[in-house]
Parts: structure tokens; C-alpha cells; sequence
């Protein structure tokens, strides 16, 4: 496992190509997604921001492999995942995609070092790997004496660096984070945003989708979606910024 | 996902909410409670009919004399205020039985008809004239002294039964083998005591425990065929050869037909007229086994429909379960939990709830039999194989009605779930 996801920094980790999704609700065909290009390279940290409607939710749930596009090219880690079954989908997600999500989604009854333990299990993980990687997961985002809590026990920025350090055990491609501040205060949110700026440093690829502008400048690159469309990219290393007609 | 895992999981999340794991499985509980307690009380008498038939010998044919109805009877026939009668079963009857195929033995017993008194008192006891096999006929062993012996002859020597000692004297006195009793005008010496344990009754004699026994000889000698009785200022005269026979078969297989045989000859030479009755115990046996049979079926249907019910609200609990966890299964598929990994943890939470409610309910179908035997005095069995039955039913129902909510739980699309507050 190590041996491919550990690729050189500025390769391609995700490619989404003319990605368009359509629901149909009764005879009326409703375009969500109407053709959204972009990759994403190794070690970047990308921001995918939007107002309620522009698809961002539908995009969020393609890029987690939750959801089929009606039609378009995604490649994750070099493998294209159009036709891939539920159960090969399913894998990937448990060992490429680390979830992180806006309402922690903790198990309430598990303990911090069960709760992070819990992508191995599926994973088929032994059990004594599991207890040295999570420890060790656990130090990462600096919980490692609160392994025996329980979420209940632990503040809102507490349980959301449980659930990133879960969502690293499994070394994935890349860390994908719906509005991981959304249910913190600013103070948290910014204490949050310094730990996803930690993993960045050390080489982790982060994809979040948000509707908060506040740390627009924060990310390597902004993606913007209106109408499901692709219309303005800030690249904040070139310091470039490029609109697109929607 | 490891297996190990599965089952931890699941069992993690029964033991969250013990109270509500307990009162969906309570449907089980009863359900295997009552099965329980009906196969032990059915095995039971079942057992008790078997012990109670096999006391009187399942190679045996068991035939006693009947006082004929008195319709056949013609009044006129009384002279000088008496009445004189002739029935039951006849030395020639024995012979002839004696003489058919498959017949082994034949042992003999008749009433002598006296009453026996203590002081004034008149004793549910009886003495008979037996042939001396029948004290291996009628079950029963010595405990005391000795049985009756051809070297006795004619003389006055009787053996006297459990229950007639203890009618017959008081409990304190030791020594009664050699005591003499009275019986009318004779008297006889008490050479042993039998006790009959398997709660033998014969048609004829009735318990062995209430008998005193003397030897055949000894009663032809004495009271001949003839009984006398005044009753109500009549006498009563009747003629009786034999009160008792025990047929011993040599091959119970044929026992039905030989049992035919007899009662055909003895319907012929008794015109008809039925101054006799037959038991067959092995007949009796696999009547009483059909009825049982019967009353078990009805006691598994019932106790079926209880599972069925229990069953079902799992089932429902389970369905209602599936819904409350949506949140917990879809962060679980996105995290990478495939969709056999979710049934096998409700189904397994399932089959925990079933098999714990079973073995609760194992206990309580125990505990109902113990107080039924307890209060009502009923004979219960208990075999391990009622509750191996019992937890393999339980898990079976388990994993019939917990397969539906699994599956559902498994069908739960994570993108509608993982937004939800």
C-alpha cells in the first residue's frame, strides 16, 4: 500500500473530466453537475467553495466516491472508477479517501482509539497494527492521552481531530473534508484549519468543500462552483486567478 | 472485515441498550421458555407411562376374572334365601393357554374371598393362593425372610406384603417373620415380607404391598373353589377357580396375536358371557405413547406460534433499529464498510438477541417445570438435548427474521444519510 500512495509530490492524484450529473425527478431532468473539469496534484491543498446549489454536495459525493456522474472521466490515483462495482468502490473509499465530515459522524459508544481504529477494521487490519497505528494517529493530532474517552467526554475541536486522525490511518490519497469547521467556533475552526495545514506541510493531499470564504486564501488552490460550473479558480501559489463563462 | 470484529461489533451494540435488547427478546424468551417446559413435562410422562406399564411387564398378558353383569343372571334361581354362582376363569382355561404357541409360563392367583380384620376392623388386605413363580410375576422382591417354597407343602405359611404388614401391625414392632397371623379360622405363620417398589397394580389382586400370599397348594387344601358370604341376610355362594392370570410370552413380537388367540378361545368357552377382561401392557404402551405423541405436536404448535410471534417483533424492533442507525450505517459505508460487512452486523445482532432471549428463556422453562412438579406433582425429564433444540431454534429464528432487516440496513444509501443532522 505504502509503495503506491507514497508517489512524488506534483503527481496526479485526482482527475475529473467534463464530470456532468443529471437527476431525474419524474419527467423532469434536473442537471446538477453540467461538465466540471479540474485535477488535483499530490500534496495540494484545495478548496472547493460555493454557495447551497451550485452542486458542490453532488460533487463532494462523486469525489467520495458515494455517487456516479451521469457521464465524464474520474481518476482516482490513476484508476478510472466509472465502472468499478459497489463492493471495488467501497474499497477504494476505505483505503484512498479519508472522510472527514462537518458533524464529526464520531460512534458515540466507541472510544477515541476504537472510533480512529474503525477504517482498519474494514480494511481487515490485525488488531495489534491497529493499536500501533492509531496511537501513533492519535499523537498526530495531539489526543494520544484521551485514546480511552469517549466523543461525549471531548470538546467539538477534540472529536473533529478524532475524526481526522481517522481518516488517516489508512494512508489514503487524499483527505476529503466537508465543512470540517462548519459545527466549530472560529477560535476551534482556525485550531482545525492549523492541524489541516500541518498534514499539508508533511505531504497530505486535502480536498475540502465549503461555503466559507473565510480561509479562502489559505488553500494552494480555490475552486469555485456556481451553477454547476466551474467559474473562477484562485491559484494562490502563482497568485493567479482565472474566471470561467457559466 | 474480520469476523472477530463482526461479532464484537455487534455484541457492543446489544450490550448499549441492555433494557430494550431484553424486551425485544422477551417474545423468545417465552416462546423457548414454553417449549422448554413442554418437552420436559411431556418426556416426563412419557416416562412416567413407560415405568408405570413396564411394572407390569411388557412380555405379559395380563387376565382376571369379572363378576358377570347381573342381566344375564335368571332370579328365579335363588332358593333358601341363597345364591350360588359360577364364573371367571377355569382350570381348564389355564390348561389350554398353557398349551398355545409363544406361551411360556402362567402364574396364578386367587382371592380367597376372607375378610381380614384387626381387632374389628376390616383391612383393605386379601389373601390369595399363588403359583410360586408369581412372585417374579407381579414385580416384586423379598426384603425380608423368605418366599414361598414347594418344600412348604400345604402347611400354614404365608408372606405378607409392605402394606399389609403395616395395616397389620403396628410400626413399632420388629420381628414379624415368624409371627402368626389369623385369617378366619386358620392361621398362618409369616415366613417373609415382599415389597413391590415399581407400583405394579394387577387386575385381580391389585397391588402386590397389599397382598398376603400363600402357596396354591395351600389354598386348595383350605378354602377349595368355594367362597361363602352373608350379605344382607344372604349367602353368597360363588365359585371361582382363578382370580389372576399372568401369561408370560416367550416372544413379545407375536404378543398381539397371542393375545387374539386367548381372547378368542376364551370368549367361546365363556358363551359370551364376559366374567373376564384382558390387559395387554404393551398395548396400553403404544396407546399411551400415540396419545402423547399427539399432545406434543399440539403443545409444539402452540409453543411454535409463541416463537413465530417472538420472531417477528425482533424483526420489527430490528426494521425500527435500521432506521434510528441510518446516520451510524452511512458514515459506516463511506468509511468503508461494504454492504456484507452491515448485514453481517445486524444479522449478527439479531442472532445475539435470539439466542441470549433463549438461553433466558432455557432457564425459564426449567424453572417452570421444576414448580409443575413442584405443585402439581406432574413427573418432569429434563435431557440436554431440549436445550440444544431449544438455542438451535432460537438462533435459526434469529437469522430467519433478522435477514430482512440486514438487508434493508445494507440497502441504505450513504449520500442521504451523511448530510442529515
Amino acid at each position: 500500500m505504502s509503495a503506491i500512495t507514497q508517489k512524488e509530490t506534483g503527481g496526479e492524484a485526482l482527475f475529473l473530466g467534463d464530470i456532468r450529473k443529471t437527476y431525474h425527478t419524474g419527467t423532469v431532468d434536473v442537471p446538477v453537475l453540467k461538465g466540471v473539469n479540474f485535477e488535483v496534484r499530490r500534496g495540494e491543498f484545495i478548496g472547493i467553495m460555493g454557495s447551497s446549489g451550485s452542486g458542490k454536495s453532488t460533487l463532494l459525493n462523486i469525489l467520495g466516491l458515494l455517487d456516479k456522474p451521469s457521464s465524464g472521466v474520474y481518476r482516482l490515483d490513476g484508476q478510472a472508477v466509472e465502472t468499478l462495482s459497489d463492493y471495488e468502490l467501497t474499497m477504494i473509499r476505505n483505503i484512498k479517501i479519508g472522510f472527514v465530515f462537518q458533524a464529526f459522524n464520531l460512534f458515540p459508544h466507541l472510544t477515541v482509539q476504537e472510533n480512529i481504529e474503525v477504517p482498519m477494521m474494514y480494511a481487515g487490519v490485525d488488531i495489534k497494527t491497529r493499536h500501533r497505528i492509531s496511537e501513533e494517529m492519535a499523537g498526530k493530532v495531539k489526543l494520544a492521552h484521551r485514546l480511552d474517552h469517549r466523543p461525549t467526554q471531548l470538546s467539538g475541536g477534540e472529536c473533529q481531530r478524532v475524526a481526522v486522525a481517522r481518516s488517516l490511518v489508512n494512508n489514503p490519497t487524499f483527505i476529503l473534508a466537508d465543512e470540517p469547521t462548519g459545527n466549530l467556533d472560529e477560535k476551534t475552526g482556525t485550531e482545525i484549519m492549523n492541524l489541516f495545514h500541518e498534514l499539508h506541510r508533511a505531504g497530505t493531499t486535502i480536498v475540502m468543500v465549503t461555503h466559507n470564504p473565510q480561509y479562502e486564501s489559505e488553500y494552494d488552490r480555490v475552486i469555485y462552483l456556481r451553477n454547476g460550473r466551474k467559474w473562477r479558480v484562485i491559484d494562490n501559489v502563482n497568485h493567479k486567478t482565472e474566471e470561467f463563462e457559466t | 472485515m474480520k469476523l472477530r470484529d463482526s461479532l464484537w461489533l455487534s455484541f457492543h451494540n446489544l450490550m448499549l441498550h441492555k433494557i430494550r435488547s431484553i424486551l425485544t427478546s422477551l417474545g423468545i424468551i417465552f416462546g423457548v421458555g414454553s417449549v422448554i417446559a413442554m418437552l420436559s413435562i411431556s418426556e416426563g410422562a412419557k416416562r412416567e407411562a413407560l415405568s408405570q406399564i413396564e411394572s407390569m411387564g411388557v412380555d405379559n398378558i395380563l387376565i382376571s376374572t369379572r363378576r358377570p353383569p347381573p342381566a344375564g343372571k335368571d332370579v328365579s334361581e335363588n332358593t333358601n334365601n341363597s345364591n350360588m354362582e359360577t364364573y371367571g376363569l377355569t382350570e381348564r382355561d389355564r390348561k389350554h393357554i398353557l398349551r398355545m404357541d409363544n406361551v411360556q409360563s402362567i402364574s396364578t392367583a386367587r382371592n380367597s374371598r376372607k375378610s381380614i380384620l384387626r381387632g374389628t376392623t376390616r383391612l383393605d388386605v386379601s389373601l390369595f393362593g399363588v403359583t410360586l413363580d408369581f412372585l417374579n410375576a407381579c414385580r416384586s422382591d423379598i426384603v425380608e425372610g423368605r418366599w414361598l417354597s414347594p418344600v412348604d407343602g400345604d402347611r400354614n405359611v404365608c408372606v405378607i406384603g409392605m402394606g399389609a404388614k403395616r395395616s397389620l401391625f403396628s410400626i413399632t414392632e420388629r420381628d414379624i417373620v415368624g409371627r402368626v397371623i389369623g385369617v378366619g379360622d386358620d392361621a398362618y405363620v409369616i415366613v417373609g415380607i415382599l415389597e413391590n417398589l415399581k407400583g405394579t397394580t394387577i387386575d385381580g389382586v391389585g397391588s402386590p404391598n397389599n397382598g398376603i400370599f400363600i402357596s396354591k397348594k395351600a389354598s386348595d387344601a383350605i378354602y377349595g373353589k368355594m367362597s361363602v358370604e352373608r350379605v344382607n341376610g344372604r349367602t353368597q355362594i360363588e365359585v371361582v377357580d382363578y382370580d389372576t392370570f399372568i401369561v408370560k410370552v416367550m416372544d413379545v413380537s407375536y404378543i398381539d396375536y397371542t393375545a387374539k388367540r386367548i381372547a378368542a378361545y376364551l370368549s367361546k368357552m365363556h358363551n359370551d358371557v364376559k366374567d373376564w377382561e384382558m390387559v395387554v401392557p404393551l398395548d396400553i404402551l403404544k396407546q399411551r405413547e400415540q396419545t402423547q405423541n399427539i399432545f406434543t405436536i399440539v403443545m409444539s404448535s402452540i409453543a411454535g406460534i409463541s416463537l413465530l410471534v417472538g420472531g417477528i417483533g425482533i424483526m420489527n424492533i430490528m426494521l425500527a433499529n435500521v432506521y434510528e442507525r441510518r446516520k451510524e450505517i452511512g458514515t459506516r459505508r463511506a468509511l468503508g464498510a461494504q454492504k456484507g460487512d452491515i448485514i453481517r452486523q445486524f444479522l449478527f445482532e439479531t442472532i445475539f438477541l435470539t439466542s441470549i432471549g433463549g438461553s433466558i428463556g432455557v432457564a425459564l422453562g426449567l424453572l417452570i417445570a421444576k414448580i409443575v412438579t413442584q405443585y402439581a406433582n406432574w413427573p418432569v425429564a429434563f435431557s440436554i438435548w431440549f436445550i440444544m433444540l431449544a438455542l438451535l431454534i432460537s438462533a435459526v429464528i434469529g437469522i430467519i427474521f433478522g435477514t430482512y432487516p440486514a438487508w434493508k440496513a445494507a440497502q441504505q444509501n450513504p449520500i442521504d444519510v451523511l448530510r442529515a443532522e
